[in-house]
Parts: structure tokens; C-alpha cells; sequence
């Protein structure tokens, strides 16, 4: 059946039904959620995927998670391939991404089959970090993993309800192993609720309009998305592109992009072998980066759905950083898949200025901070990412912070609720004012923010990357500023780092949160002197700088009334 | 035009004793007033509307106007209500104070730094909104209170004599002040006003413990920002409508319509003015909810369409919900900007009379959000507008009669809709019966998903509910929308076109205090839950009083918002009459969780915190009771004008029997297919639904569930 012999405005109804499903699911997830990472940050992702695990809508969140919800139901699909195997009402979970689960254990994907007149139609699914699933740290990620086994418990694409009926002994096994067995367990069932919205809105669309012509719309919502893809394609730039970049860690990554009429292949063969700590990543995990710079480039508008990522060819050698094989702890992913993702952006920016702008923080800056609540005795635990300064383009100055290009209706935690949840003080969060990001437009501020520790026996884990190099600038523009965190104890010597795990905190330490600035665009001597003269009054440029970077005197600098700089 | 419908027949007699309450609406294209005469003894009354184009940048102009029109005597009337979108465009146009934030040391970058937030996921261009107050004009001072309203530091006023002379040197017309934790403690926010007004006597200032007493200092800081931002321009607007209806006779003080659905003094309303932000679209549900307590249907769907947006609301057992994540400017390609007050709880969605139909690159047809808006208007206007609007295929199919356009004020200009049908098919090989058919097809699809975002996404089931539709665009599109959600039963108002008016005329006045105090619900705790509760009443007792208004006519209602301990998102639970006391924790949380089940489909065995309270507090304003008129013979045949064909689609094109909407009478009776004009709506009867007038001159539809529903 295809969908020549259906009614076009029919089956946009139905493809605009299907996407308010995926929002809808995003909507009950979000309310009912316990962990702040899920609720506040939105770390978390809804889909709705055909009966193969073909995306066919998802809903707001996290960019970075749309592309892996169909890579774990396509392994169900696969792994529970006989006859009777999947059945309505079943429910099923996977973290592991050596088995479906794509990204780190932390997330647990639950996916529910929709079914109608007995025949399965489409999938359901949503994916949402959890604070603690177990392992070898609280929080679950640490830099110390040297193998998954460490990072937490293992869910091998498991049936977690069998025809609604929950199994319990799984269930309580999952609880049994996180150190929040009470939040996991709430938010597991925030994640159960969600998919079981989305299928009952399925299939009551498989009901009012027949599977045929529900078929029919997700498959022409499908082909619209290569459609999409490859008209916007054929108007990029044709040719093969390469760069080499030194990382933090002295490893040099290679890509190599070839952009023809019909494809888009990234060739990532040629890659260090993978590490014995975390920041290592599956290959779909950098398949979903490929995707992600793909969708940006092409049609950031429409819709993503499996046919927008069809032209997309990637090349991974197995055993790399960007393939790696069991049992390789894979808890910091994410600063993998961002490297390569800024990789692959950075390839192209050079050739297509217009389109791409300079570098932007570029790091998760994953923070996680524990310890016990003063006042209510309580644990709790920060899992947060950090807001950084974005690059600068043609267009103007980079956006001052904002979170990294993975994430997106993502928001950061008021300071009046951290403090509330936790046993911390927010004592500032202001725009970071380091040199850095100079030019014609400039790049967009990092962040300062300082958390004083209220009690004794916290710790400290973080992963932060772009913190040797910074942030890189384009045509001219200067570099941007480098990601850091910094340890200043009540007692002794301030201490700064890249990577640290399990620091022990105490009471009336500070943790201060440095993001970078994102890049310039352009020589710095061509901005608008008008503009540089307003830095310099909004205290982000000194009078100084102004001068030596932009060539511009500065008269009477109109002193701020309060110190802006940190400490 | 001044429109009479007098939908409800009655004899005029010596109208000297009678009571007269008038409602004026300003929106962004027109004026609008409702007034409404009873005679207390014999319970008679009367309702006429009038229009008139509203006139930026002094609307009290247009105000004026439509009184005059209407033949308001404003010596003569009893009661005046007044809405308006002067706060809403002031701040869509950026066209306000230049205003100076004082906050806490550490956080002046608040404002820029928002949320860090970005919808437009894939735009690697997206730009982020400019904060309305730029970084040098953000100050600090050193001081802090804690969550628990504890101070941890003595707030420092000394710098603030330095700021206040920058801020004077820099133009600054307004001071918005904000500080942490203030929503739990406010004396530092009050400190620092005093001693602005102390330093600066005649500028604009605002702290935002006058406005919300929630958490989250992001939210709370541009509130109070934009506040401040459209402070002066309101209180002028304010102050030159009080003298202008002074100069004209009118005695008494006139009420201002707030975004919470109810109103406000109007000396109440310019000290914090953004609480007007949402006034008309909330007095229309307002509206909605004293309609449906009148016909005695007490669950309710608002759905409110007009020229630019759609706006639906739901009421569940006669109440309102209330809440405070409220934005501006805020789409899938933009954060906004965060408004935390009171605002009825509605879906809007960019889909009106006047919203652009359009094909993407790759055949799909869109309608909305762009709106060809008053000018050019729609193809029909015949005014340049070479788009195809929803309106403009409601032309096409014979849904709005070609010969009497806008009350027959224009001519449609056919060959124009034609030309933009035709343009907009071609790109998708339809012709234009098909193309107009896809538009209204497509516009209903987007109504019904937001229909359903305030329904089936938050567990209610449309089949419960009464879809009461108004706005220009209501009664052309509710039929099919309550068919196609298995509502049964639609009613039409009389004067649909002007309701959110006569919702503002049967207003309250009405105040929400919410406060965040954040306790586990244990029976320890109930005292200090009930103490908040008493708190909160007193200060209501007292402002009111302040104000004249005893005690005994204020209405007080508690509302306790809960979660399961970790969660963030609150549901908000009706506390009852009684006193907090130990033995009804228990019955609290059980109706928190029966709350919770319903919307999210299961319950947990976990500890149940309260977030905090909120307390509204209501006080009629001499308000009217609106009789039942006898129903006349059921034969609508007296308000039979015509008929004409009419496409349906995609159910057929039927000839359908054409109603003249003024000449309807209580029980008369008609069935569709059908079609009811009068000069500013046209209602659309789909084949196999029967339709009556009841006594307060409502149509009610009742729909043929085909099966469908949800």
C-alpha cells in the first residue's frame, strides 16, 4: 500500500496526531519524573517508531536522543524475533549499549509495542538518565571505571511487563542495585506511564483510520524526511573534507567527510584504539553525532523521522574509541560523541562559513556532586550538565550561555532549588568575563558558578573536555576560553581540573564552575567600535583589552559598581 | 455598528430602576463593549454589544468611543469592567521603560543567563532572547536570605545611594528589585524599595514579593523586570481612562480584568500592572465557566477563536485552573520570556479566521501560526492579501455566506479566494474545492490536538464535558470538533462573537495568593500548614479590607499544591473548609493521589511533600442574576432565511436551511445540515445534529457521536 492511494489530508492528520502523541509523551514524562536530571535538565528523550524501529515522530528534549530510541527497538525487533515473542502489553527496557541501549547505562530506554487487530504497528519508546543504576560509584559514572561491569547494573534488552503484568523479581533487582532505589523506581514508572500514553494514542489513530492508511501516513512522513534531506543536500558544497585535531589527552582524532548528491558518509576509521577509562563510545552512540550535524546542516526544520537520516554512511573501525567492544566502560559517551560531533563540525565550518559558526564550549562539563542534607539528613546527588558560551558566525555574536549542542529544551537548575534539594549554596552564577572569543562578532560568554558546601563527607566527579584547547575560532576570530572546574577548600591549596573522581568535600568548600567562551568570527579589529565600546561598559571587556584586541580607546570606562571577575 | 440582539425577546418598559453593568475589551484590532440591562423586580434584561477599531497608541480613545457608541450614559451605570492588551503589546513591541534591576550579589546575570534553554533543537543559528535589561544597569547588593527565609547575611544598602545616581545619570525610568529567597522572606526586598523611594522619590519601582511568592529566581526576576518595563505606560493608560470616564459622568471606579479570570481595582491593578497580561482571552473562559453554572453544566471545554489564534481551556466541576508558568514570545523557536503570575491555564495556538494556509517544499499542507491578520486580511478582504486563509475557505465551501461578509459590511471578493485556493492546490495537485476542504480539515486537526492537550493529556475524557465555543471563529468550527472528540453537547452563546466582554461583565473581583513552602505532608506538620493557610488569609483580610471590602464578603478558598518527595512538578488539591488539623493528613493525601492517578495513570508508595498553598479569595461585586426566559413555539421557521448549498466536507455538500441568528428565539428548534448568521459569527451545523435555543438565548448543539471519540 503506498501512499498514492490515500488521502493526502488524511494522512497528514494522521502524522500531526502522531507527533502531538510524542509531545504528549514528553509532557507526562516531564511531570512525573523524581530525578531533576529528568524533570529540570530534561535529560530525557519520547519517540514513536514503526513496527521495524524506524522513527516516525519524537518529541521535544534532548537532540541527542532522538536518534537512539530507534536503535534500541530495531534490537528488540531483532532479538525477540519469534513468533509470539512480543505481545501487547509487554513493556521492555535496555540500558547496555552493547546491546541496544546506544549511550551509557545510566539511560534506561523502555519501549512498548502498539498493536492493532493482532498485528504489531508501531513502537513507543522513551530514554531518561537515572541518578544512580548501581556500579562501582554513587551517581553510577566515574572516571575510575576501567570496565561496564563497574558502571552499573546491566538490563540486556529485557521484557520488564509481560502482557501487563509487571515482573516483579526484575523490578526488584533493579531497585535492589541502585543506591535511590525509591527515585529509580519512580522515575522507571514515569517512564512506563509515558509509553503507555503513546500507545493508546496509537492505537486509537490504528483504530479511527485502519492500519492501511496509519501505515501508509508513517510511511510518507518517512519518505518526506529523506525528501527533505536530500533537496537540502544537493545544495551543500560536494567533496571530501578532512581534518585532525589534538585532544585534551594528546590523542589526535581524524575525520573524513564526503558529501555527495545522495550521500553523506563520515569515515572515522582512522582513530585511536579504545581506552580503558570511560571516554569511550558505542557506534551508534557516534552514528547519532553524524545524524545530529547531518539534520543541522540539511533541514534543521522539518520534522526528524528515520527517512531524514537515510543518506547518512558512517565508518567505524571496531575496537576504537568510536566503536568500542565489550566490556569497555563507556560512562562519560557523551564527551566522546560531542568531541566528534565538534569534530565533524569543525571539518566543515572551514569550507561552509555561512552555515556553521566558530566553536562553541563543547562539553557537557558533566558535574556530579553528593553528599548529605544538613537539613533534612538526607543524600543527595547533583547530576548536572553545564551551560557554556556558543561560537560566533557571519551572522553576529555567539549566544551567551547555553547548553552544548546535544542538548536542547534543556533547562539549568534555579539556584533557589538547588539549595532547597541539596546541601549546597549557590554563591554566584555570573557570565564568565576571561579573555577569549575576540573578534569581528564575538563568542558568546561562559559561566562562573560557585557551590559551597553546606556539610562534611560530600564528593566531587567531573568530566569536562575543551579544557587544554578551547573553543575554536574561525576566520580570524580568536579562540574562545577553556572548560574547567576548580576545588578551592576552606583549608589548603585551590585546585584545578579536567577530569576528577570522587573527591572528598567538606563543609564550606567551594566548587567552582568555569565554561568556556565560544570562538570569534572574524578579525577582531573589524567589530563595530560602538560594540566594543558596550562590552566594555557591561564589564565583559576591559578597557585594556579593548584597546590591545579591537583598537578601540576607550574615553571615560564607566566603572561597574560591583566586581564582576571571580575571585 | 452597533449590534442589537436582543435573542432574548422583551418588552421595554420605564427602564429607570434598571441596572445597567458594561464591559469594554480592548484587543489588538477591535474595541469591544457588552452591556447588560436587568430590571431587578420583574427580572428582565437586555444585552447589546457594540464594536469599534482600537486605537494605538491612546487606547482609552477607542475605550471612549465604544461607550458613546453603545449609548452608554455613563452617569447611569452601576458597574464598568474593563480588559485590555495595552500590557501585552507594550511588551511584544518592546515599547517600555528603561529599567534598572537591583538583585543579589553574585546573580545579576540571571536575566542573561535564563534558563540556557533552546527549543529550535537542530538550529545551530538560533538566537537567543535579549534580555530586557542590559548588564550595566544590573546591579548587586551583598545580603542573603536562605530557602527557609532564614537571613544568612544582612542585606548592605550602602552602595545603593551610588546605584540610584547611575541609574538617574543613565535615563533609568524604572527599578525592578529581586532577590533570592525572597518569595520565603521578603524584608530585604522591602528594605531596598523603601530606600529607592527613600533616595527616589518619583521613579517607578517594584519588588517581586508584590508579585509572586514562588521559587525559581529566573522567573521570578523577569517578572518583576517586565513588570517594571511596562509600569508607566500602563499606569498613564490607567489614570487618562479614569479621568476620561470621570469627565463623562461616570461616578464610580472601574474594575480592571486580570489574567487569573477575575478583576481587580483599578489602583490595585496599575501597582502591579503585568498581572493584566492575559485579560481577555482569561475573561472568556471566566465566561465560559458562569455560563456553564447558569445552564447548570458544570464540566465545561472553553474554546475560544478568533482572528489570529485558538484558545481552549478546560473546566473541570465548575473551577478554573490557575496557574503561573506563563511565557511570552515563547514557540518552538524561541525560550521567551517567563511571566510568573496568575494566568488561567489555556492551550493557544496560532490558528484563527485569518491564518495562512501554505505548502511546504515537499507537498504538505500547513495552516498557521502566520495570520494575514486586519491588513491585508484575508484573500476575501480584497485588500491585497494574496494568501488563503481559513476564512477564506469557510467562504469557498459556503460555510460564511458570500453575500453578507462581516454582516454585509464587505463584499467577498471571490475571484481573490479563488485565486489563492487555486495558488496554494496547485502546489499540491488539488483544485480549489479540494484545497479549501484540506484547509478547514487541517485547521480542525490542529484545533483538536490543542482540544486535547487540555483534556486527554491531563486524564479527562472530552465525552464528560460541554464544548462552549465563542470568538469569531467558535460556532464555525465547534461542531465538528466536538464530533470528532465524541463531545456530545456544544453551546453557542449569544453574542459569540463579543463573549470574553460579557465574561469580564459577570466577573468577580478576584485575587490568587500562592506561596512556595516546602513541607513533608505528615501530621506534624499540619499546624504549620494550617498557620501558612491563616498567614496567607490574613494578608488577604487586610489588603482587601485596605480597600473596603468586609470581611464577610470575601469568599476564601484553599488549595494545597503536592508531589511525591522528589518530584518537581506539583498537583494542586482543594483543601476544604476545615481547619488542617493532624487527622485530615491522611484524607489530604488521598486526594492528592486520586488527583495524581487520574492524570498520570498510577500511584506510588512514597512520602508526599507540600510544595505550597494557594489561596484565592473572591468577592461578588454586586453581581446579577440572569433569568430563564419562557421558551416560545419550537418552529425556527420564523428565523429561516434561505437556503444554500453548502460543503460539509468531508462528509458532502448538502443543502443546508440558513438561520438569521438575531431572529432566533428560546425553543425554537432546527436541525442540520444548517448554517446561523447574524452579523459578526456563523455557525455551522453539520447533517444529523439538532439544534435548540434555551432560555438564556444559548444555542445548544447536540452531536450524533459517530463513533468516534477519543
Amino acid at each position: 500500500m503506498t501512499a498514492q492511494n490515500h488521502d493526502p489530508i488524511t494522512l497528514e492528520i494522521i502524522q500531526n496526531s502522531v507527533q502531538a502523541a510524542a509531545d504528549e509523551m514528553f509532557a507526562a514524562m516531564r511531570k512525573t519524573a523524581m530525578s531533576s536530571i529528568i524533570y529540570e535538565v530534561l535529560d530525557m528523550g519520547t519517540g514513536i517508531m514503526d513496527a521495524k524501529g524506524e522513527i516516525a515522530s519524537s518529541g521535544a528534549g534532548i537532540p541527542a536522543f532522538i536518534g537512539v530510541l530507534d536503535k534500541s527497538v530495531k534490537f528488540i525487533v531483532a532479538r525477540f524475533d519469534q513468533p509470539g515473542a512480543i505481545e501487547p502489553g509487554d513493556v521492555f527496557a535496555t540500558n547496555d549499549p552493547y546491546y541496544g541501549g546506544v549511550t551509557h547505562l545510566s539511560d534506561i530506554v523502555v519501549m512498548m509495542p502498539v498493536f492493532h487487530h493482532g498485528e504489531m504497528i508501531a513502537w513507543t519508546a522513551t530514554i531518561a538518565h537515572h541518578s544512580d543504576v548501581g556500579g562501582m560509584a554513587p551517581g553510577s559514572l566515574t572516571g575510575a571505571a576501567t570496565s561496564i561491569f563497574q558502571e552499573g547494573l546491566r538490563l540486556p534488552a529485557i521484557k520488564l511487563i509481560a502482557r501487563g503484568g509487571t515482573n516483579e523479581p526484575v523490578m526488584q533487582i533493579i531497585k535492589v542495585n541502585s543506591r535511590m532505589p525509591d527515585v529509580l523506581e519512580g522515575d522507571l514508572w514515569a517512564s512506563i506511564a509515558s509509553v503507555r500514553v503513546g500507545a493508546r494514542r496509537i492505537e486509537a489513530l490504528a483504530k479511527k483510520y485502519g492500519t492501511d492508511t496509519f501505515t501508509a501516513a508513517v510511511e510518507s512522513f518517512m519518505d518526506f524526511g529523506e525528501r527533505a534531506s536530500l533537496s537540502a543536500l544537493a545544495k551543500l558544497p560536494k567533496g571530501t573534507f578532512e581534518l585532525a585535531e589534538e585532544q585534551d589527552n594528546g590523542q589526535v582524532y581524524h575525520v573524513r567527510i564526503t558529501i555527495a548528491e545522495d550521500r553523506f558518509t563520515v569515515d572515522l576509521r582512522n582513530n585511536p584504539d579504545q581506552l580503558d577509562g570511560p571516554l569511550n563510545t558505542s557506534r551508534d552512540g557516534v552514528m547519532v553525532a553524524a545524524q545530529m550535524i547531518f539534520k543541522s546542516l540539511t533541514d534543521p526544520y522539518a520534522p526528524a523521522t528515520g527517512g531524514s537520516f537515510r543518506p547518512v554512511e558512517l565508518l567505524t573501525r571496531r575496537g576504537s574509541v568510536f566503536d568500542a567492544d565489550e566490556p569497555a566502560a563507556l560512562g562519560f559517551y557523551y564527551e566522546i560523541e560531542l568531541r566528534v560531533y565538534d569534530l565533524m563540525w569543525r571539518c566543515l565550518a572551514n569550507h561552509m562559513p555561512e552555515r556553521l559558526a566558530a566553536g562553541h564550549f563543547a562539553s557537557i562539563c558533566g558535574t556530579f556532586i553528593g553528599g548529605i542534607h544538613p537539613d533534612t539528613g538526607r543524600q543527595y546527588t547533583v547530576i548536572e550538565p553545564q551551560l557554556g558560551g556558543w561560537g560566533a558566525s557571519m551572522r553576529g555574536d555567539g549566544n551567551t550561555a547555553m547548553f552544548s549542542g546535544f542538548h536542547g529544551e534543556t533547562y539549568n537548575c534555579p539556584a533557589e532549588i538547588t539549595e532547597a534539594r541539596n546541601g549546597l549554596i549557590v554563591d554566584r552564577m555570573t557570565l564568565i568575563t576571561e579573555p577569549g572569543g575576540e573578534g569581528r562578532h564575538t563568542g558568546g560568554r561562559g559561566i562562573v558558578l560557585d557551590y559551597r558546601v553546606r556539610s562534611d563527607t560530600g564528593f566531587l566527579t567531573a568530566s569536562y573536555t575543551r579544557s587544554k584547547f578551547p573553543p575554536w575560532g574561525v576566520d580570524g576570530g580568536r579562540d574562545g576560553s577553556p572548560n574547567y572546574i576548580e576545588f578551592i577548600p576552606k583549608e589548603g591549596e585551590r585546585q584545578r581540573f579536567a577530569h576528577v573522581s570522587g573527591l572528598a568535600t567538606g563543609k564550606d568548600d567551594v566548587i567552582r564552575v568555569c565554561t568556556g567562551s565560544g570562538g570569534g568570527c572574524g578579525d577582531p579589529r573589524e567589530r563595530d567600535p560602538d560594540l566594543v565600546r558596550a562590552d566594555v561598559r557591561n564589564g565583559l571587556l576591559s578597557p585594556q583589552r579593548a584597546r590591545n584586541v579591537y583598537g578601540v580607546e576607550i574615553r571615560s570606562p564607566r566603572p561597574s559598581t560591583t566586581a564582576c571577575l571571580p575571585r | 455598528m452597533a449590534m442589537q440582539q436582543d435573542r432574548v425577546r422583551l418588552a421595554v418598559h420605564d427602564m429607570s430602576n434598571w441596572i445597567t453593568r458594561v464591559a469594554t475589551d480592548v484587543g489588538g484590532t477591535f474595541t469591544d463593549l457588552v452591556r447588560f440591562d436587568i430590571d431587578p423586580e420583574s427580572g428582565q434584561s437586555r444585552v447589546a454589544s457594540a464594536k469599534t477599531a482600537t486605537t494605538p497608541p491612546d487606547f482609552e480613545r477607542g475605550v471612549l468611543e465604544v461607550l458613546r457608541k453603545g449609548g452608554v450614559r455613563l452617569s447611569e451605570i452601576d458597574f464598568l469592567a474593563h480588559g485590555t492588551t495595552v500590557v501585552i503589546n507594550a511588551l511584544t513591541e518592546r515599547r517600555g521603560a528603561k529599567v534598572g534591576l537591583i538583585t543579589t550579589e553574585g546573580f545579576r546575570d540571571t536575566l542573561e543567563i535564563a534558563r540556557g534553554n533552546r527549543p529550535d533543537l537542530f538550529n545551530l543559528h538560533y538566537r537567543k532572547p535579549k534580555p530586557f535589561v542590559p548588564r550595566y544597569l544590573r546591579r548587586e547588593l551583598p545580603g542573603r536570605m536562605n530557602y527557609r527565609g532564614a537571613e544568612v547575611r544582612p542585606l548592605d544598602l550602602s552602595p545603593l545611594e551610588a546605584v540610584v545616581a547611575d541609574f538617574r545619570a543613565e535615563g533609568v525610568q524604572a527599578v525592578a528589585i529581586c532577590f533570592l529567597h525572597s518569595y520565603a522572606n521578603p524584608a530585604h526586598e522591602r528594605a531596598a524599595e523603601a530606600e529607592v523611594r527613600r533616595l527616589w522619590p518619583e521613579v517607578y519601582a517594584v519588588s517581586s514579593h508584590r508579585i509572586a511568592r514562588e521559587w525559581r529566581e529566573y522567573e521570578r526576576t523577569s517578572t518583576t523586570v517586565l513588570s517594571a518595563f511596562v509600569q508607566p505606560t500602563a499606569e498613564r493608560y490607567l489614570r487618562r481612562l479614569s479621568d476620561g470616564l470621570a469627565g463623562r459622568g461616570f461616578a464610580g471606579s472601574p474594575y480592571v480584568m486580570q489574567s487569573n479570570g477575575g478583576i481587580d481595582s483599578l489602583e490595585a491593578a496599575a501597582r502591579t500592572p503585568i498581572t493584566m497580561i492575559e485579560s481577555g482571552p482569561s475573561s472568556g473562559v471566566w465566561g465560559a465557566a458562569r455560563l456553564g453554572a447558569l445552564i447548570g453544566d458544570r464540566n465545561i471545554i472553553a474554546l475560544d477563536i478568533g482572528g489570529t489564534t485558538a484558545k481552549c481551556s478546560l473546566i473541570d466541576r465548575g473551577n478554573i485552573r490557575i496557574v503561573t508558568d506563563y511565557w511570552i514570545g515563547r514557540d518552538g523557536r524561541s525560550a521567551g520570556y517567563p511571566v510568573m503570575v496568575p494566568v488561567v491555564d489555556m492551550v493557544e495556538i496560532g490558528n484563527g479566521g485569518g491564518s495562512i494556509a501554505w505548502a511546504d517544499d515537499f507537498g504538505k499542507l500547513h495552516v498557521g501560526p502566520r495570520s494575514a491578520g486586519a491588513v491585508p486580511g484575508p484573500a476575501a478582504y480584497g485588500m491585497g492579501g494574496r494568501d488563503a486563509t481559513t476564512t477564506d475557505a469557510n467562504l469557498w465551501l459556503g460555510r460564511i455566506n458570500r453575500d453578507y461578509f462581516c454582516g454585509g459590511e464587505l463584499t467577498a471578493d471571490m475571484d481573490a479566494v479563488e485565486t489563492a485556493l487555486r495558488e496554494v492546490g496547485g502546489r499540491l495537485g488539488l483544485g480549489p474545492d479540494q484545497a479549501a476542504a484540506g484547509i478547514v480539515r487541517i485547521a480542525n486537526n490542529n484545533m483538536v490536538n490543542a482540544l486535547k492537550l487540555v483534556s486527554l493529556n491531563r486524564g479527562f475524557d472530552p465525552r464528560e464535558f460541554t464544548l462552549v465555543a465563542f470568538g469569531g471563529g467558535g460556532g464555525m468550527h465547534a461542531v465538528a470538533l466536538a464530533a470528532e472528540l465524541g463531545i456530545s453537547k456544544v453551546v453557542i452563546p449569544p453574542d459569540a462573537a463579543v463573549f470574553s466582554a460579557w465574561g469580564m461583565m459577570m466577573s468577580d473581583l478576584r485575587r490568587d495568593y500562592i506561596a512556595t513552602r516546602l513541607v513533608d505532608l505528615v501530621p506534624e506538620n499540619a499546624e504549620a500548614i494550617e498557620n501558612t493557610l491563616v498567614e496567607t488569609e490574613a494578608a488577604a483580610l487586610t489588603q482587601f479590607g485596605s480597600e473596603g471590602v468586609a470581611p464577610e464578603r470575601l469568599s476564601l478558598r484553599r488549595f494545597g499544591k503536592f508531589r511525591y518527595q522528589n518530584q518537581e512538578h506539583t498537583t494542586e488539591v482543594a483543601l476544604g473548609e476545615n481547619a488542617v488539623t493532624e487527622d485530615r493528613i491522611r484524607e489530604i493525601r488521598s486526594a492528592f493521589e486520586t488527583e495524581y492517578e487520574r492524570e498520570y495513570t498510577y500511584r506510588l508508595d512514597a512520602p508526599v511533600e507540600m510544595v505550597g498553598t494557594h489561596l484565592t479569595a473572591t468577592a461578588q461585586v454586586g453581581r446579577v442574576e440572569i433569568r430563564r426566559q419562557e421558551l416560545g413555539p419550537e418552529s425556527a421557521r420564523g428565523a429561516q432565511k434561505s437556503f444554500r448549498k453548502v460543503d460539509f466536507a468531508p462528509e458532502g455538500t448538502f443543502e443546508a436551511a440558513i438561520y438569521d441568528g438575531s431572529r432566533l428565539r428560546p425553543g425554537m428548534r432546527f436541525s442540520g445540515p444548517a448554517i446561523v448568521e447574524d452579523a459578526a459569527s456563523t455557525l455551522v451545523v453539520h447533517r444529523g445534529n439538532d439544534a435548540e435555543v434555551d432560555g438564556f438565548g444559548n444555542i445548544v448543539i447536540h452531536i450524533q457521536v459517530r463513533g468516534g471519540g477519543p
